[in-house]
C-alpha cells in the first residue's frame, strides 16, 4: 500500500489511528503491530512470511548474543552467524539475478534462472535487524524481551518499506513509553501533508518531464534538454524520497514515535561531503556505524583511510541496486569524497560559496544521470549530450519543456531549501492572535491536502523510486 | 532453567534458518518468473491461443481498455476480441519491477468487475467467462485471461517459464 493513495489516506490511516488512540496503553502496540503487516501483506502477501522470519531469527539470535556476552567466542558466533544469515536473504533475492547475469555476459552462457521480485522494504527492514543484533552485541542495546514489541520495530509500517532505516538504541525506550498528545497529532499530520504535496504536487510532475526526456535517445538530446532532465530527476528523487521520508516521520509522531530525520536540505550544500551529511542521512548513519567505523574509520593510514571510504561507496552503490551503474556511482561517490578529502577539499573552502554550490551541482546531476542510467554505456552518451556532444545547444523540444513547467520548477527550487517551508509557515505569523495563527495553519495545511489529493487522483500510479531499493 | 531456555533459543535459530531455506525453495517453485527474454515467454503463449476470437492488439488499445502505460513495463503481450459482445482477452505483462505488480493487479480486478457490470444482464456467457478469469503472478510476469481455454492459456504460460 502507498501512503499517496486513496485507500491508504481515506480508509486504512483513519482506521488504524482511531482504534490506535482508542484502545488501551497495552494494546497499542499489538494494534499498531498488526496493522503493520496488514499494510505490508496488501502489496505482497506471500513476503510477510518472509519478515516474520526475519523477526524471529533477529530476536532468537539477540538473545543468544546476550546470554553469551560472558564467553567471547560464542558471542561472536551467533552475531556472524546473525549477520550472515541476514545478508545471505538480501543477498538472495536482491543479488543473485544480477550475478548470474553477469557471469552469462562475462563467458557468454545463456543460464536461465528462476526470477523472484524483490520484497519491497528488504533493503531497510535488514539493515534495522542487523544495526539490532550489532548494537546487542556492542552493549548499546538490551535485547527485546517481548516478541511482538521486537517484530513492531521491525516491521513499524511508517517507515517499513523506504525507511528512514531507524537504530534500535533509538527507538528502543519508545517501544515502551511515548506521549500521545493531540499537538503532537498536528504536527505529525503538518509533517504528513508536507510531505504527500512533495510526493504528488512536485515529485510527480518533474517525474512526467524527466520520463519524456529519457524515452528520447540520449545522443538526440540538446545541451538544455539533457540538464533539463538531470534536473528534472535530481528534483524528481529528492522530492519523491524526502516527500515519503517526511510523511514516514509523519506518522511516527501521530503515532507517538519521534524518528531522525532524513534530509536537510541537501542540494544547498557546498561540497559533495556537505552533500552527503544531508541526504539519507538515516542510511549514512547506518554505514558509518556498521562498515566504515568497524574498518578503521579515519584513525589509521591515509592509505587504509581511502580503503574504507571506497568500501563504504562501493556498498552504497550496491545496496540501491543490483546493477554496475549503482557500483559505478557508488565508486563515483568515493572517488570524490577521497578527493575533496585529501585533495582538493582545501582549495574548495576557499572559494567563493557560489562556485561552491555550482560545483556541487554539477557532481551531483552527474551522479544522477549515473544512477539514472539503464546502462553505463547509455550515461556515457547523456553525459556527452550534457556537454554538447547531441545535437547542439538549444532545441524546440528543450524551450517547451522549460518554459511550459517554470513555475514548477520555480517552487522545486524553493523546496529543495529552508526558504519553501519559511515561506508556508511565515503567513500565518501575519496574524495577531495565537487563535487567528492556528487558524490560518490549519486553513493553509487543508488547502495544500486538498491540492496534494487533486493530483493524485488525476495521476497515472506512481510508486516512490525507493521502493525498488 | 534459564540456561535451558536460552539452550533452546539457541536451536531454535537454526529451525529458523531452516524455515527460510524452505520458504525460498517453495517460493522458487511455485511463484517464481523465469529470466528468459519476454519475446520467448510470448510466442510460447501466442501459439496457443485460439485466434479465431482474439486479435493482437497494439498498445493504444491496450490504454484504452486498461488505462495501463505499455511503456511503463518491459513486456506487454495483448490480444483482445474484435467484437463488443465479447469479454475475451489475454494479457501478458512482464513488469520491470516487483512494486508494479500490485498496480497491474488491482487494474485487471478492477476491469473484471467493470466488464461484470458491462455484460450482466445480456450476455450471461461473458459474465461466466469473466467470473472464471485466470490472473496469475510468476516472478515479475503477470497472465491474465478471459477464455473459454483459459486454463489451457495458462499451463501455457507456467510451462513457457
Amino acid at each position: 500500500m502507498l501512503f499517496s493513495s486513496i485507500t491508504f489516506l481515506f480508509l486504512f490511516l483513519p482506521v488504524v489511528l482511531a482504534v490506535y488512540y482508542l484502545v488501551p496503553w497495552k494494546v497499542k502496540n499489538i494494534a499498531l503491530l498488526i496493522a503493520s503487516l496488514f499494510f505490508y501483506a496488501w502489496g505482497e502477501p506471500v513476503y510477510v512470511v518472509l519478515m516474520v522470519l526475519s523477526i524471529l531469527l533477529n530476536y532468537f539470535c539477540a538473545r543468544d548474543i546476550k546470554e553469551n556476552e560472558n564467553e567471547p567466542v560464542k558471542a561472536k558466533f551467533n552475531v556472524v552467524f546473525a549477520v550472515a544469515v541476514n545478508l545471505f536473504i538480501l543477498g538472495f533475492f536482491k543479488y543473485y539475478g544480477f550475478l548470474l547475469d553477469t557471469i552469462n555476459a562475462v563467458f557468454s552462457t545463456e543460464i536461465a534462472y528462476r526470477e523472484l521480485p524483490l520484497p519491497v522494504g528488504i533493503s531497510f527492514y535488514t539493515f534495522q535487524a542487523i544495526s539490532y543484533i550489532v548494537d546487542i552485541y556492542r552493549g548499546k542495546a538490551q535485547p527485546q524481551k517481548n516478541i511482538l514489541y521486537f517484530a513492531l520495530y521491525i516491521s513499524m509500517f511508517p517507515q517499513l518499506i523506504a525507511g528512514p532505516i531507524v537504530r534500535y538504541e533509538d527507538i528502543e525506550a519508545q517501544l515502551k513509553h511515548r506521549r500521545l498528545s493531540l499537538q503532537r497529532l498536528g504536527q505529525g499530520a503538518m509533517y504528513f501533508i508536507i510531505g504527500l504535496a512533495k510526493k504528488t504536487v512536485i515529485a510527480n510532475s518533474v517525474g512526467a518531464v524527466f520520463e519524456q526526456i529519457s524515452e528520447m535517445p540520449a545522443g538526440s538530446l540538446s545541451v538544455l534538454t539533457a540538464w533539463l532532465g538531470a534536473f528534472s530527476y535530481a528534483f524528481q528523487i529528492y522530492f519523491d524520497f524526502s516527500g515519503y521520508s517526511d510523511m514516514a516521520v509523519g506518522l511516527g509522531k501521530m503515532f507517538g514515535f519521534e524518528f531522525k530525520k532524513n534530509f536537510d536540505y541537501p542540494y544547498i550544500s557546498k561540497s559533495v561531503t556537505e552533500f552527503w551529511r544531508r541526504w539519507h542521512i538515516s542510511l549514512s548513519t547506518w554505514f558509518r556505524e556498521y562498515v566504515y567505523i568497524p574498518l578503521g574509520g579515519n584513525r589509521c593510514s591515509v592509505s587504509r583511510n581511502i580503503f574504507n571510504l571506497m568500501v563504504v561507496w562501493v556498498l552504497t552503490g550496491m545496496w540501491h541496486g543490483a546493477a554496475w551503474n549503482f557500483i559505478a556511482w557508488g565508486v563515483y561517490y568515493g572517488v570524490i569524497l577521497v578527493m575533496e578529502k585529501y585533495v582538493w577539499g582545501a582549495s574548495l573552502d576557499m572559494l567563493p560559496n557560489p562556485m561552491r554550490h555550482i560545483y556541487t551541482g554539477i557532481m551531483v546531476l552527474v551522479g544522477w544521470v549515473l544512477f539514472f542510467s539503464p546502462s553505463l554505456g547509455y550515461a556515457l552518451r547523456y553525459l556527452g549530450a550534457m556537454i554538447g556532444g547531441g545535437t547542439g545547444i538549444v532545441d524546440n523540444q528543450g524551450a517547451f519543456l522549460l518554459f511550459g513547467h517554470w513555475l514548477l520548477y520555480l517552487l522545486a527550487v524553493l523546496g529543495s531549501s529552508s526558504l519553501g517551508m519559511r515561506l508556508v509557515n511565515a503567513v500565518p505569523r501575519m496574524a495577531r492572535s495565537a487563535r487567528a495563527q492556528a487558524a490560518v495553519s490549519v486553513v493553509i495545511y487543508m488547502g495544500i491536502f486538498v491540492i496534494s489529493v487533486a493530483f493524485l487522483v488525476t495521476d497515472t500510479f506512481n510508486p516512490f523510486l525507493y521502493f525498488r531499493f | 532453567m534459564t540456561k535451558e531456555r536460552f539452550a533452546k533459543g539457541g536451536i531454535i535459530k537454526y529451525v529458523v534458518l531452516v524455515l527460510i531455506v524452505i520458504f525460498i525453495v517453495i517460493l522458487m517453485l511455485y511463484t517464481s518468473g523465469s529470466s528468459k527474454p519476454f519475446e520467448e515467454i510470448r510466442q510460447s503463449v501466442a501459439s496457443v491461443l485460439d485466434k479465431s476470437n482474439l486479435k493482437e492488439k497494439d498498445e493504444a488499445s491496450f490504454k484504452r481498455n486498461t488505462g495501463l502505460n505499455a511503456a511503463d513495463y518491459s513486456g506487454v503481450m495483448y490480444y483482445a476480441s474484435e467484437s463488443n459482445l465479447s469479454a475475451e482477452e489475454v494479457l501478458l505483462i512482464r513488469v520491470r519491477s516487483g512494486s508494479q505488480i500490485q498496480e497491474v493487479r488491482e487494474t485487471l480486478e478492477a476491469r473484471i468487475d467493470s466488464c461484470i457490470s458491462d455484460f450482466d444482464g445480456y450476455v450471461p456467457e461473458e459474465v461466466k467467462l469473466l467470473e472464471e478469469a485466470v490472473l496469475n503472478v510468476r516472478g515479475n510476469y503477470i497472465f491474465f485471461a478471459v477464455a473459454p481455454k483459459a486454463e489451457e492459456y495458462l499451463e501455457a504460460f507456467r510451462n513457457s517459464l
